[in-house]
């Protein structure tokens, strides 16, 4: 029995096209590839040939994955070379596990299934599409534009300007927002605010229409609420509700939760997660599953965490009957679980970085376990003068699961004083104010993962590597989020971070204030508002902007800062994958559709050019 | 002979119409008896005469009396409140959203110009966050328009503000401009027509060159709306 250290087989292209400036770039659509065993990984071929020599079967049990199939067929190329007897059907099998319990390993190592050569030809597509255009595109790129920016910079600095189906639409997502918040205008909104001062408890309502941007007609309908001197309870509702515990555990929400709540940024989240994995204290760290198999012990689990550290009281809490199966998500990808504890490991063994992510996945697992939060809430709507305002009180009855994932927040609110539908109340207070919208914050890690993850770009095992690679490029800078600037950005047409009001201003006096406050959010609780200052965000460098603007103001068929050809990409392996499309066909479709993309950039370079020399080197027009 | 049932005709077509609201001038309704065959059925004629006259210029098209025209003076903010009986007959010509900032309109715009609300081509910004049975989302924030404030005109050509203060159907940023509405029974406050389902019945209708013209400069519109920074 023996491994291999991810993918055997390196791809380049044939000799003839390997300098730069051996051919024109866009011949690499064609050139020929070679594969081979790149030199570090040439012990690991050579051991798997000399045991493959005298083996009758060859038993594969990679990940079961798109890309554990295709490295399971690498190893297969491999080993034939030295045995081709393995090359024959039922001669080479592989094991179809998705967790590493031993029933369930048992069961899986009698019943061998063949090798799945749909999801390894989808690998492989994606490799060669992945060469081939990143390569001609970069190539092309650099060569456009490096010499202008060595020369006007006069050094020699400049380095590769690359090209990534991947990279590219990260990026873009990083400049839109960098453009929205640069070409913000604010504007200002009016609202009406009514307080009511009962049992000595001063109750604040809200209007049901928010605020609204014109001046005029706010100021009529607040008349005509003074005109009516009274408001009418028209709803008094308390009901239970409830804080959902959280989903299991992911490889996208863990480097979420990681920049929101640890400090660390994606890669550096994986990293640590990797080392806890292979030092057997977690589950393998890259899954895009977040349910857990009914026939999973996770009692079991539980138990080894009662043996210490700061939930061990909780754990035993769970074993002692306040056990709850954990919420299913949407998402199996069949290979691996949810992230979580597989072992107990004393904290004291792990370095600063590895018991944060660690305690981490444990009280995420542990919440996973226990029961949501439940508490009740009173909603109480007044009519006033033909407007309806409202109120909420919450109050938490049983924490339940918060109290091991200290990462949500929930709280009771100050406590209402019971009102009666139908009642009547001359209002203590009745207001008109005004605030103004101020811009969404640059974006963060957090929510650079969540648009890529939504828009399909990238997979929870390259996410991290494409920030990095626009980080590595200097096509993107990150900065800590200045202390109470606009927090977590808001994404999307109307929520442009309307932020808290100032001055008030009774009847129709003028007040105008500028309010700068952290916005208010709907949704997921205050979490860690504290704890957002600090985080980084992401500021576009000239460079990055250029590209971006430049390849966008060449027109939306190219469109090559933009999601969409990506996830075209992944929706055609995923048909290669269950048979609909072969290899072949994806392949030359999606370079006939970059070559198109790769003639029209070439036609248009001047407008790259043109773009560079405005962010770059600050020339106008 | 054809006199007599063109008279007829022009009769009945002119009884339905003020039934409806719009109640047409002898030169519009010889208009139109000009652009159609007498011998088609009644019914058929009324129907293409109401889709006419409710896009056509209210101006040129119908009666003016008390009973289609805005009372005179009901812009006045001095005036508190006033009861209108109606019906009156009016024409939509600029329709604003007044609950969203016109910035986060202008970048909608921009997004539908950018192509990203073809199918195939669409970028998601908002990600909804769970958390529980009474979370709202991002999501549902954005979709959510209104309330509107209208500009109407009558066939006078005299103008008044309204504003929703129920939401009423058929009206919003997707409303044709030059759309007719019919309004009973409705209060004013300080120039400002208050509308709500009970006292609007909607026509529709449009007229194309103004709704066309309406369309091109809404970005322009907005951006200028949003720059000045007042509310109006």
């Amino acid at each position: 029995m023996t491994s291999v250290l991810g993918h055997l087989l390196s791809h380049d292209f044939d000799a003839r096209y390997k300098a730069w400036k051996s051919c024109d770039p866009s011949q690499l659509f064609e050139a020929s590839i070679d594969d081979f065993v790149e030199e570090s990984k040439q012990p690991l071929a050579e051991n798997i040939q000399a045991q493959a020599r005298y083996c009758q079967i060859l038993y594969i049990w990679t990940d079961c994955d798109r890309e554990g199939e295709n490295i399971g067929t690498e190893i297969r190329s491999v080993a034939v070379k030295r045995n081709p007897s393995l090359s024959q059907p039922g001669k080479t099998v592989r094991a179809r596990f998705s967790n590493i319990e031993r029933a369930h390993i048992i069961n899986a190592a009698g019943n061998p299934i063949p090798l799945d050569e749909a999801q390894s030809n989808a690998v492989q597509s994606r490799i060669e599409l992945d060469l081939r255009i990143g390569a001609s595109f970069t190539r092309n790129l650099t060569l456009s534009v490096q010499p202008m920016l060595r020369q006007h910079f006069g050094n020699d600095d400049q380095g590769v300007i690359s090209y990534g189906s991947c990279q590219f639409p990260t990026l873009g997502f990083v400049v839109e927002r960098y453009l929205r918040v640069r070409n913000f205008v604010p504007e200002t909104f009016w609202t009406i605010k009514i307080m009511h001062e009962k049992d000595r408890v001063k109750v604040n309502f809200r209007w049901a229409r928010n605020h609204l941007f014109d001046r005029m007609v706010v100021v009529v309908l607040f008349e005509r609420c003074l005109a009516a001197k009274t408001a009418r309870v028209t709803k008094v509702q308390t009901k239970p509700t409830s804080k959902w515990k959280p989903l299991p555990l992911t490889t996208v929400e863990l480097q979420k939760c990681g920049s929101m709540f640890l400090r660390l940024d994606s890669a550096r989240v994986m990293q640590v997660a990797e080392g806890l994995y292979q030092k057997g204290w977690i589950s393998y760290p890259r899954t895009e599953t977040d349910q857990f198999d009914r026939d999973m012990d996770l009692r079991a689990l539980v138990q080894k965490q009662t043996q210490g550290g700061d939930w061990a009281q909780f754990a035993q809490g769970l074993v002692d009957g306040g056990f709850s199966q954990p919420r299913s998500g949407r998402n199996n990808d069949k290979a691996h679980p949810p992230i979580h504890p597989v072992n107990f490991v004393n904290p004291t063994q792990l370095n600063q970085d590895e018991q944060r992510v660690h305690e981490f996945v444990v009280r995420r697992f542990l919440a996973c376990c226990s029961e949501d939060a439940r508490g009740s809430k009173t909603d109480i709507s007044i009519l006033f003068g033909g407007e309806t305002f409202s109120t909420t009180g919450l109050t938490v009855l049983e924490r339940n699961y918060l109290d091991v994932y200290k990462y949500d927040r929930w709280t009771s609110s100050q406590e209402l004083p019971r009102f009666q539908e139908g009642e009547v109340f001359e209002p203590t207070e009745a207001l008109m104010s005004e605030g103004q919208t101020s811009p969404p914050g640059y974006l963060t890690e957090p929510e650079l993962i969540a648009l890529m993850d939504a828009n399909g770009i990238g997979t929870d095992a390259t996410m991290a590597e494409h920030i990095s690679k626009i980080k590595e490029r200097q096509y993107v800078e990150t900065r800590a989020r200045a202390r109470g600037a606009q927090q977590i950005g808001d994404d999307g047409a109307a929520s442009d971070g309307e932020t808290a009001v100032v001055a008030p201003a009774a009847g129709r006096g003028r007040g105008r204030g500028r309010a700068r406050g952290r916005g208010g959010r709907g949704g997921g609780g205050a979490e860690g508002r504290g704890a957002t200052n600090g985080m980084q965000e992401f500021i576009p460098t000239t460079l990055g902007v250029a590209l971006v603007e430049g390849y966008e103001n060449m027109g939306f068929e190219i469109s090559l800062t933009k999601p969409f050809l990506r996830k075209e990409m992944e929706l055609k392996m995923k048909a290669i994958c269950e048979g609909r499309k072969t290899k072949a066909e994806v392949v030359h479709e999606t370079i006939e559709q970059y070559r198109d993309v790769y003639v029209r950039t070439q036609q248009r370079l001047d407008t790259l050019r043109a773009a560079v020399r405005k962010y770059c080197f600050g020339e106008n027009g | 002979m054809a006199n007599g049932n063109a008279a007829e005709i022009g009769a009945s077509i002119s009884t339905f119409l003020t039934a409806k609201g719009v109640p047409p001038t002898k030169a519009w309704l010889h208009t139109f008896f000009s652009s159609v065959r007498l011998t088609t059925p009644v019914i058929a004629l009324q129907q293409t005469a109401l889709f006419q006259i409710r896009n056509a210029d209210l101006q040129t098209s119908i009666t003016r009396s008390a009973s289609t025209l805005l009372p005179p003076g009901i812009t006045d903010p001095a005036t508190k409140e006033k009861h209108v009986r109606g019906p009156i007959t009016v024409q939509v010509l600029d329709i604003e959203d007044i609950g969203r900032s016109r910035w986060s309109q202008v970048e909608a715009l921009e997004a539908v110009d950018r192509g990203e609300t073809t199918k195939g081509r669409e970028v998601i910004r908002i990600v909804p966050e769970e958390s529980g049975p009474d979370s709202t989302t991002l999501a549902d924030a954005a979709k959510s328009s209104g309330p509107h404030k209208l500009l109407l005109q009558d066939a006078s050509g005299a103008q008044a503000y309204a504003m929703e203060v129920l939401p009423l159907k058929g009206v919003g940023v997707q409303m044709s401009v030059g759309g007719k509405l019919v309004l009973r029974d409705f209060m004013v406050a300080r120039g400002l027509i208050l509308l709500e389902p009970r006292n609007v019945e909607v026509l529709g209708g449009k007229v194309e060159a103004w709704d066309k013209k309406w369309r091109e400069e809404q970005k322009q519109r907005l951006k200028a709306k949003a720059s000045i920074g007042e509310g109006g």
